[in-house]
């Protein structure tokens, strides 16, 4: 048997002894674009941080193929938040790209044809071939985001995690965004998406995880998000103090 | 004034051996600081730097106490003294309050207080001047080995690991998720730039040879969107500004050290304002209409009319 791609068991992760995910468990194989919602502090980011191996969990672990975060870590793209990135830093979105083959490439080989060509693979695959010489700043928003997708794709990576993408973007980078992240799935990749926005769900992602410190729903849109799920992850508020009501 | 007693005029600082030893000195110092200084920039330790300059001070007056003026000794001395700052640094700020930057400031303010207190101890005269601008003219066959050394192990290095520094530079968080040993390369960044700087105490000495980390890279910073053209070319201009500081300072009669910097500093100044893509002056002179997006946006809509409008239509 093939061991699905991402399997989170028993998950628990900690920020100064206060738990931000208990006992996680999900499962997910190869080919999805899955969105993961939940109120504010449900731990969307500490789930997508841990997958991509920053944060240490306090029990349980991540699997990714059958083996270890570390030992796949090359074939796991974690996309930065926007406000991480130095955007004046000295790099043309071709630069970038390049950045993604260098673990191949190794410390002093030269690019052969082959990482050549990863390189422009990915640049066309992302619709990012006039911009390759301009530096990364002086790209729209919604360029950024494929910029940095791009580079992942030239890493060869299998997983790919985002960290709210969609945050301040207008809809036409929404719409290619989107797009990207279609042709990503449709390369047989995994795509785990943080969104805060439930209506559009149905328009981006083919299946759901619902979090509120631990794993409230997962599974198909509807399945997922249905009123049942959210009412349990928004309206029996643990974290959202403002609609909780008790006794009333 | 004939064109060969011109060039005999010219070639005059290469008569003496004390002025062929501090060229080579300084192109040596020149190039290794403006290389190592791309990364410096690139991570903003400028400042960083600039305390540990300062913290070597401690160690060079111990080094002179117990045995005297050896380059060796105070090389040794000033690494320890810089190291002990930086270490000491990091724990404050782990075990505290503090942040980074108040917990590195302290210490070393404290440790260039104890090094001025020291001084008053030693037999030799150290000289504070001296500390801070060096004495490029007394530079002895022994300093422009260590010289040679310095620049051979701090270019070797960042040349093998360019690759993972420039990711670690780049996004220390997802270096670090990808495998790299980022923590490693902190460090080792830290020990060539204290190298650095203890290195050319003796010829440069620190004021200087911060300058030449600094200056130089944040010019190429200012000229390139590469991240090699900023390496080679901070490296170039740290060589070009020094040698030709020294000899500005030849003909001139005036401090060799401060004409290095001015000289660098005018280096910087004219990028500031100059420079093709982030210069003053075209930021003045950019249409302010066309902005890149908009521009994008009309790009989009006009696939097959190259013809762009210009602010006269």
């Amino acid at each position: 048997m093939i061991a699905p791609l991402l399997k989170v068991e028993d998950l628990t992760v900690c920020y100064h002894r206060v738990p931000a995910i208990h006992h996680l468990n999900l499962t997910l194989e190869a080919g999805h674009c899955v969105g993961i919602f939940g109120p504010n502090g449900a731990g969307k980011s500490t789930l997508l941080k841990t997958i991509a191996g920053l944060l240490t969990p306090e029990t349980g672990g991540v699997r990714i193929g059958g083996k270890r975060v570390e030992e796949r870590a090359s074939r796991i793209a974690y996309l930065p938040q926007r406000e991480s990135v130095d955007w004046d830093f000295p790099v043309t979105v071709e630069g970038l790209v390049e950045m993604g083959r260098y673990h191949q490439v190794g410390l002093f080989g030269n690019f052969s044809i082959g990482d050549r060509e990863a390189v422009r693979k990915a640049l066309e695959l992302f619709k990012l071939e006039p911009f390759a010489k301009r530096q990364i700043k002086a790209l729209s928003g919604g360029q950024q985001q494929r910029a940095f997708l791009a580079r992942a794709w030239a890493q060869a990576a299998d997983l790919y995690l985002l960290d709210e993408p969609f945050a301040g973007l207008d809809r036409t980078s929404s719409k290619a965004l989107a797009e990207a992240l279609q042709t990503l799935k449709q390369h047989g990749k995994l795509i785990l998406v943080s969104h805060h926005a439930l209506s559009e769900a149905s328009n981006l992602f083919d299946s759901a995880i619902l979090l509120n410190g631990e794993l409230v729903s997962i599974g198909s849109i509807q399945e997922a998000l249905s009123p049942l799920h959210l009412e349990c992850a928004y309206g029996t508020a643990i974290y959202s103090g403002e609609h909780h009501h008790p006794g009333v | 004034m004939t064109p060969t007693s011109l060039i005999s005029h010219l070639l005059e600082p290469f008569g003496y051996a004390f002025m062929q030893r501090a060229l080579l000195s300084c192109a040596l110092i020149g190039f290794t600081n403006g290389f190592l200084g791309t990364f410096i920039i690139l991570r903003r330790q400028a400042l960083l730097a600039d305390a540990l300059s300062h913290s070597l001070l401690p160690g060079v007056a111990v080094a002179a106490i117990f045995v005297g003026l050896s380059p060796g000794g105070l090389i040794l001395g000033g690494l320890i003294a810089a190291l002990l700052v930086a270490l000491g640094g990091q724990m404050l700020a782990r075990n505290s309050r503090l942040k980074d930057e108040t917990a590195v400031a302290s210490l070393y303010i404290v440790a260039f207080a104890v090094g001025v207190v020291l001084i008053r101890f030693s037999r030799v005269k150290v000289d504070l001047t001296h500390f801070l601008f060096g004495n490029i003219l007394g530079v002895s066959d022994g300093d422009l080995w260590i010289s040679y050394l310095t620049a051979f192990i701090t270019l070797t290095s960042l040349a093998v690991f360019q690759r993972p520094l420039l990711l670690t530079l780049f996004d220390a968080t997802v270096a670090h998720a990808s495998g790299i040993r980022v923590r490693w390369l902190e460090t080792g960044l830290l020990a060539l730039t204290v190298l650095g700087l203890v290195a050319s105490l003796q010829a440069v000495g620190v004021l200087l040879s911060l300058g030449l980390l600094i200056l130089p890279a944040a010019t190429a910073y200012l000229l390139t969107d590469s991240f090699p053209r900023m390496l080679w070319g901070g490296a170039v201009i740290g060589l070009l500004g020094s040698v030709s500081g020294l000899f500005l300072s030849f003909f001139a009669n005036i401090p060799s050290g401060p004409c290095i910097i001015l000289l660098l500093a005018l280096f910087l100044g004219t990028a500031y304002i100059f420079s093709p893509n982030y210069g003053l002056l075209t930021s003045l002179l950019r249409k302010r209409h066309f902005h890149e997006e908009s521009l994008e946006r009309w790009d989009g809509h006009q696939e097959h009319d190259h013809r762009f409008p210009t602010s006269k239509d």
